[in-house]
């Protein structure tokens, strides 16, 4: 098949059942599997919205347990014998007796060809609606507290009535407010230097049965108190407490405790945040919910500080870290991961919002958004705008008006004998389980077949990767074999039913070893993003160097295995058209924020990362190798090369990094906009390219999260600095004699290396490489 | 009686006869016999024996140069020169000061100096009095108390108000022994304070069932405009208490509360640095909204944790900064957080010996707090209420070491309107108090003299300087003398100063002068013994003892003592002294002693019993070493009186002083009941209204409106009020013997009233009779016996 062809097939399974895939074939023996280089892996969206609606109201039918699987158009049925076969442990299931009419021309849903994914609405409520329960910072200045109390309110209006809603608040001591008491405003107040045990936050908010209590007499037709749990003071209904929490957000203070002027405000983040996931802990647990933390500013006291008090002190850098000398780094780390799996097992989501011009200590706080499926937002202050839409498009709601959110996922894979899982990248934790799809080695989070995702939405993308088991099926039957996977995502749905996702797909086992079907399946698009996720995970343990080593020693021996070349001869080396971009995508991933962070402020790094490890395959390639458009008279847009060549005078650029959209005027461009022909007549044209771009960026804005940084910029100017960065260095000052390059380009002055100069190497070795074991 | 007060008469009660010139006739030593004359239970409200100093001793012939003794009275109103004749007199030799007699200076004023002149002594710094002499020409004075001469201070003479030179022999302090100086700015270590009350709310299942919250607010909101607050700066704050902290924010520009909850009991914080501690003035909206409220807030609670402890110390860390009185109102036993308290009694215990330990602290926090308290001039009250134990001797510490008092209402209830009117009125008096704040007090006293000890609710800072974070009005304090040296001088001198801060932000200092006679001879140190100072001395005296080795310790040393003094008398003042026949005597002005110490003995305080909760010992073991003497005595020796058949002018006005004519009190004997009779038995703190069984219909008709003494519901109640006379008079009675004021003491104790039939209820019945101390009772002896074993050991010695 034609490469072309290949790619719509790809497009269309990823629009059935949100999946890409490194490899649309499958190695059919462990050796060939072996030699992949780049491993089996499936980029999987389960919430991805369809354009067909697929949800049915059913129950579905399951094999046997342990192996559980969901009857799905790859099982073979006998509609006579009302029997099916489970592909994955080839056991024999009765039909349920209400299947007993189903034949040729009556096959339910999920045995129908195109239904690969199915969503079953289960009859199991929620244990209780959605939580939100808001973790607010009052150490901010006024306008910013003033302006994420304006934003807290209006939420209100989008979450939906009977979801519960609770109000934390710190600074210097954490306040959980207890909304549904009604005789004067009232919170309980926790001391923010204190590392209080789940018990203790537990026993402090009355949420345990005191064993004080007198045995109260019940006095007749006295309404038991409280029927809804202890916690029911604390998160109750928006219909209910809106007047409550309202008037104590509109109350809000600036924290009341004085600061020094060479002081930070005291400010308990730790306490804050342990307080909140105790809350939700005791009364809510396995009840889907989120902690929304507001930061306006880094933890300085308490268990999980990042820096001191004093304003000499400070924040620690990529550079600090490397030298390992920062005084509460491991230790808060060590605070904040023990949160985050405290909280993944409650099942509740944290979400992390900064809002403030410094770091705030994301870095150090990260694993509460990545092992809970939490966002993570990063701006300047909450009065930005990023914040503000931001905000609003968490509570985005789909056609029948739920909120575009799930809640404490089970996600599990399963997998014919052919394949075995290894592991998961994303935001989820393993819930270590064990079966026959579990494969030996590990990437990512693996040794388990099942994971938890407490925040899942439609744009939660998760990575798992295989490995081909030791004894492939057996190679004689008739051909051709088919593996498969099954992705059951058994999830809280806003609409207070749980949800049982399944996507199951086929792919093609590999013929005879040697079978060319292997390289031409290959995804590049999916592949990069697959590896890139590889990389930021080895990332986040390893040094950076090691893991670039790492990135280039996949790619030499994935083109000496893939390439066609004579040995030891670089101008001898092709690329198969499916593996001509992935290249690129190594270099740019290699010389990106992701990897190369000293640019960066540890928090920016911790996350960027993050939005990497939660998005699909599209927006992750934006990510790795930013997108540039080129606008110039009387032509069509058109994409050009991410490169400085790509600088011209009288073009516009609109560069598309996923976290800034970027307008460019070249210098010519910029020359006229600045003496205003575009509100000359006759000079309409000019005005209609200054649009475009324009236009095409609010595009791009509109469907964005978190909300991009626009940056509108003139060759020349300080803010170009942004795109310069991005684009390949074919023009610096080391290499200006280098080939042919336009007289008016933009000289970069840079050290890095070009893409021209990494292809050289990157023939250089690969032809060299020594590809046999 | 008649014949009692004639010989009261004949030692020279209220004036007697001018003494000769040169040698001062000090008071006759006048002998009693103890067995044959009834005991006078009028005389102990005589007047103490009279001080007889020689002519001029007083700079100005003002009649109220010497203490009168409602503020301070000496054991001994004729001191023996010699600390040998001290001691073989086996005498006590203190002073009972009471600073106040009065909650509100209005119904007690002192002079006042205001005009910033304090002269006072630079050797001693005692403060200038009428005692003193005037040298050169008046420029300068001589020191009553060590001799130093000391000049006058150029504005001694000058009225600052007229701009005039003013007369000196005018000025109060020259006239008066109790005076009030307005202090200087060198008086001041920091501005002063102002006025602070911080209440500490029990809001557990049993307060707010009990109808204490409720109460508890409804009264301070209905008192907020008694609170002294004169100066616009007195400041209130709000903690409730349960197993956690509430506090209450009451902001400036809001009238709304909120609410802050603190259940980390480890290390008490504060939730907010500012808003928790408010000037009634500024937020008198917010206050009253809180109060308002509060009973609503709480009134579905279950919680029935207490960490009153953990509250104690947030109200510390909450005030410490400007001290003030916190008031704790609770009907809990602490029972979580810093100073948690566990349930100790055992009813086994009572009457052994182990239920001494019940007496004493339970926890040394109680202890060791107070003395932080009492740094940080933080005074603490405690009202409890518990309706079970509630450990009332650790609790008690509290006041005890900060110049604050316990009042107990055990088994109290809102739903017993006698109950809540009693603490409703009481804790509205106590907040209208205008108590002193920050105060200290010393006594300065003749060169030779040396105050050795002292009793009563303050922290003993240094060897001779007493604290007080709050000085209230409605307590009495001991100090004892030391003659350290022989004193050569007719006459020494005394010197009680309370420099304090008034609840209205003035510093003041309270001087009080005695001037007392000595003596080198044994019987004149008898014959001025004043009866009931002595009497108090050993209530402390013995309280402390009950404390520190046990209750039969304090009895045992009561009744050594009793037989000390006899043994005296009757060795070195009695001609003769042999034979068992000699009678049992003692001098008149000691008449009550025996009596009063076999009272003390017989107090629920102290005496022998299996049946007394340690909590209602542990209170009264408190009165018992704060009462101000007048009350201290009824409390020891309560009031009865026959009321079927007192005289027609009883009950009503006096036709010249006005005073309500009260019959006269009767021994404490069952011999003068009746059982046809009607009878007021009042210890100041209970009122009993004892009805004979045999009461005729009338009597029962004409008091209680019910038409016979079967009808009559006995335990608390109250007198109805009724259209007729004998009614009238018999509350007339009733109300004037609990009016405290009239009897020159300041207290807020509105005393319980139990209807008691003497063929009712036996429990109840039984309890009225033990205040009939001179009767035998289960596990003490009656007065004649007290008597008859007193005189064996006496002539065996
Ligand atoms: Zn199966
Ligand atoms: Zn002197």
């Amino acid at each position: 098949m034609e490469l072309e062809q290949l790619k719509d097939q790809w497009a269309a399974a990823e629009d059935q059942d949100g999946v890409r895939l490194s490899w649309n074939v499958i190695p059919s023996s462990r050796l060939e599997a072996s030699r992949l280089v780049v491993p089996p892996g499936v980029l999987y969206t389960p919430l991805k919205e369809r354009a067909e609606n697929t949800l049915v109201q059913y129950e579905p039918v399951t094999c046997k347990a342990p192996c559980r699987a969901v009857l799905n158009p790859h099982c073979q049925v006998d509609a006579r014998a009302k029997l099916w076969i489970c592909p994955f442990c080839l056991q024999r299931n009765q039909l349920p007796p209400h299947y007993k009419d189903i034949g040729p021309n009556a096959w339910p849903l999920e045995l129908t060809l195109g239904y690969s994914t199915m969503e079953y609405k289960l009859a199991r409520p929620a244990p209780a609606p959605p939580i939100f329960l808001f973790v607010v910072d009052t150490c901010q200045e006024d306008d910013s507290l003033q302006a994420l109390r304006d934003s807290l309110i209006m939420s209100l209006s989008l979450i939906p009535q009977h979801a519960l809603v609770g109000l934390v608040t710190y600074g210097t001591m954490t306040q959980v407010h207890e909304l549904g008491y009604t005789e004067c405003a009232k919170s309980y107040v926790f001391r923010g230097t204190k590392d209080y045990s789940a018990k203790q936050v537990q026993e402090m908010l009355g949420l345990l049965p005191s064993s004080l209590r007198p045995q109260a007499p019940m006095h007749p037709g006295q309404a038991p108190q409280q029927r809804m749990g202890p916690g029911s003071r604390f998160l109750l209904p928006v219909s209910q407490c809106e007047f409550q929490l309202t008037s104590a957000l509109e109350n809000l203070q600036k924290d009341p405790w004085p600061v020094a002027n060479d002081k930070r405000p005291l400010r308990c983040t730790g306490v804050a945040l342990s307080v909140a996931v105790g809350l939700l802990e005791t009364s809510f647990q396995n009840a889907g919910g989120r902690i929304m933390l507001f930061s306006g500013g880094p933890a300085t006291e308490g268990p999980g500080i990042v820096v001191g008090p004093e304003l000499r002190e400070a924040m620690r850098s990529h550079h600090d870290i490397d030298k390992d000398n920062i005084k509460y780094y491991k230790k808060a780390i060590k605070f904040y991961e023990n949160l985050a799996k405290r909280t993944a097992h409650n099942g509740h989501i944290i979400d992390l919002f900064a809002g403030c011009l410094d770091q705030v200590g994301l870095l150090e706080m990260k694993s509460l958004a990545n092992l809970t499926g939490g966002h993570m937002i990063l701006t300047d202050s909450f009065t930005s705008s990023m914040f503000r839409q931001s905000f609003v498009k968490i509570f985005d709601k789909d056609a029948d008006d739920n909120l575009l959110m799930g809640f404490n996922a089970n996600f599990e894979v399963l997998t014919t004998k052919e394949l075995k899982v290894t592991g998961l990248i994303g935001h989820a934790t393993s819930l270590n389980k064990k079966s026959a799809s579990v494969g030996e080695t590990e990437i990512g989070v693996g040794n388990t077949c099942a994971w938890k995702i407490c925040g899942v939405d439609p744009s939660t993308s998760v990575a798992t990767y295989f490995e081909v088991a030791a004894q492939a099926g057996p190679q004689h039957q008739q051909a051709p074999q088919k593996a498969l996977i099954q992705f059951l995502t058994y999830y809280q749905h806003s609409s207070g039913q749980f949800h049982l996702k399944v996507t199951t797909i086929a792919r093609d086992l590999s013929g005879p070893t040697g079978d060319a079907s292997i390289a031409h399946s290959f995804d590049q698009e999916a592949a990069a993003v697959l590896m890139a996720r590889v990389a930021v995970f080895k990332a986040e343990v390893d040094d950076g160097p090691d893991v670039l080593r790492w990135v280039d020693r996949m790619l030499i021996r994935l083109c000496s295995r893939f390439a066609d070349y004579r040995k030891d001869d670089a101008t001898s080396f092709r690329l198969e058209k499916n593996f001509t971009l992935y290249p690129q995508f190594m270099f740019h991933l290699r010389r990106s924020q992701f990897l190369q962070v000293f640019n960066n402020s540890p928090d920016e790094t911790a996350f960027y990362r993050h939005c990497l490890l939660r998005e699909d395959t599209g927006n992750s390639l934006i990510m790795i190798q930013p997108t540039l458009d080129s606008y110039t008279f009387d032509e069509p847009a058109k994409p050009v090369l991410l490169d400085s060549t790509s600088i011209q005078p009288t073009t516009i650029l609109l560069l598309d990094t996923f976290f800034h959209i970027l307008i460019f005027h070249g210098e010519t461009v910029a020359e006229w906009r600045k003496a205003g022909y575009q509100d000359q007549e006759g000079y309409e044209n000019f005005k209609q390219l200054l649009e475009a771009p324009k236009e095409d960026a609010r595009d791009l804005i509109a469907d964005r999260f978190p909300l991009p940084r626009f940056i509108v910029c003139d060759a020349g100017g300080s803010q170009a600095r942004f795109l310069l960065s991005k684009l390949n260095p074919s023009t610096t000052h080391t290499t200006g004699a280098w080939g042919a390059v336009p007289q008016n380009a933009q000289t970069i002055f840079t050290d890095d290396v070009s893409l021209q100069t990494f292809m050289e190497h990157l023939m250089k070795y690969a032809t060299r490489w020594n590809i046999s074991p | 009686p008649n014949q009692l007060a004639g010989q009261f008469g004949q030692m020279g009660l209220g004036g007697g006869a001018p003494a000769p010139v040169g040698k001062t006739v000090l008071n006759p030593l006048v002998p009693v016999d103890l067995m044959h004359n009834p005991f006078n239970p009028a005389s102990i409200d005589l007047p103490p024996p009279p001080i007889i100093l020689p002519p001029n001793t007083s700079v100005t012939p003002s009649p109220h140069a010497n203490c009168p003794p409602s503020y301070m009275r000496s054991t001994l109103n004729v001191v023996p020169t010699t600390h040998n004749l001290l001691k073989k007199s086996k005498l006590p030799f203190a002073l009972v000061v009471q600073p106040y007699n009065s909650l509100h200076d209005s119904e007690a004023p002192v002079p006042l100096i205001s005009d910033f002149v304090i002269s006072r002594c630079r050797r001693c710094r005692s403060y200038i009095n009428p005692y003193v002499s005037f040298l050169d020409h008046g420029h300068r004075w001589r020191c009553n108390m060590c001799g130093l001469t000391n000049d006058v201070p150029q504005a001694f003479d000058w009225n600052p108000a007229t701009q005039e030179t003013s007369d000196r022999w005018q000025r109060p302090e020259l006239n008066h022994a109790v005076v009030e100086f307005i202090a200087p700015q060198e008086y001041m270590v920091r501005p002063p304070q102002p006025l602070v009350y911080l209440f500490l709310l029990d809001v557990s299942y049993a307060a707010v069932t009990s109808g204490l919250l409720a109460t508890a607010a409804r009264t301070i909101l209905e008192s907020l405009d008694r609170i002294p607050n004169a100066d616009k700066r007195t400041r209130l704050g709000f903690i409730a208490v349960d197993s956690a902290l509430h506090y209450f924010s009451i902001p400036r520009d809001s009238t709304e509360p909120s609410m802050l909850v603190v259940s980390d009991l480890d290390e008490p914080f504060l939730p907010i640095p500012g808003d928790l501690l408010v000037p009634l003035e500024e937020r008198r909206e917010g206050i009253e909204s809180l109060l308002s409220k509060l009973q609503e807030m709480f009134q579905d609670t279950q919680n029935a944790g207490s960490c009153m402890g953990s509250a104690l110390q947030s109200a510390h860390k909450l005030i410490s900064a400007v001290g003030g009185k916190v008031v704790v109102l609770t009907a809990s036993l602490p029972n979580l957080g810093a100073g948690k308290l566990e349930m100790r009694e055992d009813k086994k215990l009572l009457g052994t010996n182990k239920e001494n330990g019940l007496l004493q602290t339970g926890n040394s926090f109680y202890k060791s707090f107070a003395v932080e308290c009492s740094k940080n001039q933080v005074s603490v009250d405690m009202f409890l209420f518990s309706s079970g134990y509630q450990d009332v001797a650790s609790l008690a510490n509290l006041p005890r070491y900060t110049g604050g008092q316990t009042y107990f209402y055990p088994g109290w209830s809102a739903a017993r309107s006698e109950d809540a009117y009693k603490f409703a009125k009481e804790f509205s008096d106590h907040l209208s108090s205008e108590i002193a704040l920050e105060a200290v007090m010393r006594v300065r006293a003749t060169t030779g003299l040396r105050m050795s000890t002292f009793y009563g609710n303050f922290f003993n800072r240094s060897s001779d300087l007493c604290a007080f974070p709050a000085f209230p009005r409605d307590q009495g304090y001991v100090v004892e003398v030391a003659i350290d040296e022989a004193i050569a001088r007719p006459v020494v001198y005394m010197q009680t100063a309370v420099l304090h801060t008034t609840c209205n932000g003035e510093r003041r200092i309270r001087v009080m002068t005695m001037a007392l006679p000595t003596t080198q001879n044994l019987a004149d140190v008898y014959a001025s013994a004043d009866q009931v100072a002595i009497t108090t001395y050993f209530s402390h005296k013995a309280v402390e003892k009950a404390l520190s080795s046990g209750l039969e310790a304090a009895r045992d040393s009561l009744h050594s003592k009793i037989v000390e003094l006899l043994v005296t008398y009757k060795k070195e003042l009695t001609a003769s002294h042999v034979g068992a026949a000699t009678p049992l005597q003692f001098p008149a002005n000691l008449h009550g002693l025996v009596v009063l110490f076999l009272g003390l003995m017989k107090h629920i305080g102290l005496r022998k019993s299996v049946q007394i909760p340690s909590d209602l010992r542990s209170a009264a073991l408190a009165l018992l070493s704060t009462l101000p003497a007048q009350m201290l005595m009824q409390y020891i020796h309560p009031k009865f009186y026959s009321l079927h058949d007192m005289d027609d002018a009883c009950g009503l006005p006096h036709p010249e002083t006005g005073e309500i004519v009260m019959p006269p009190p009767l021994p404490l004997s069952s011999e003068y009941i009746q059982p046809h009779g009607l009878y007021l038995i009042d210890d100041s703190q209970t009122q009993f209204i004892y009805v004979g069984g045999h009461a005729v219909p009338q009597l029962i008709e004409d008091v209680f409106g019910l038409p016979g003494v079967e009808h009559l519901k006995v335990g608390k109640g109250s007198l109805p009020i009724l259209e007729n006379d004998f009614n009238t008079r018999v509350r007339a009675v009733v109300d004037k013997s609990k009016d405290m004021q009239s009897k020159g003491v300041g207290s807020i104790i509105v005393p319980n009233l139990y209807i008691v039939r003497s063929d009712g209820e036996p429990s109840l019945r039984l309890w009225a009779h033990t205040m009939l101390v001179e009767d035998k009772a289960d596990q003490g002896v009656s007065l004649q016996q007290f008597l008859g074993a007193l005189r064996e050991k006496v002539n065996n010695s």
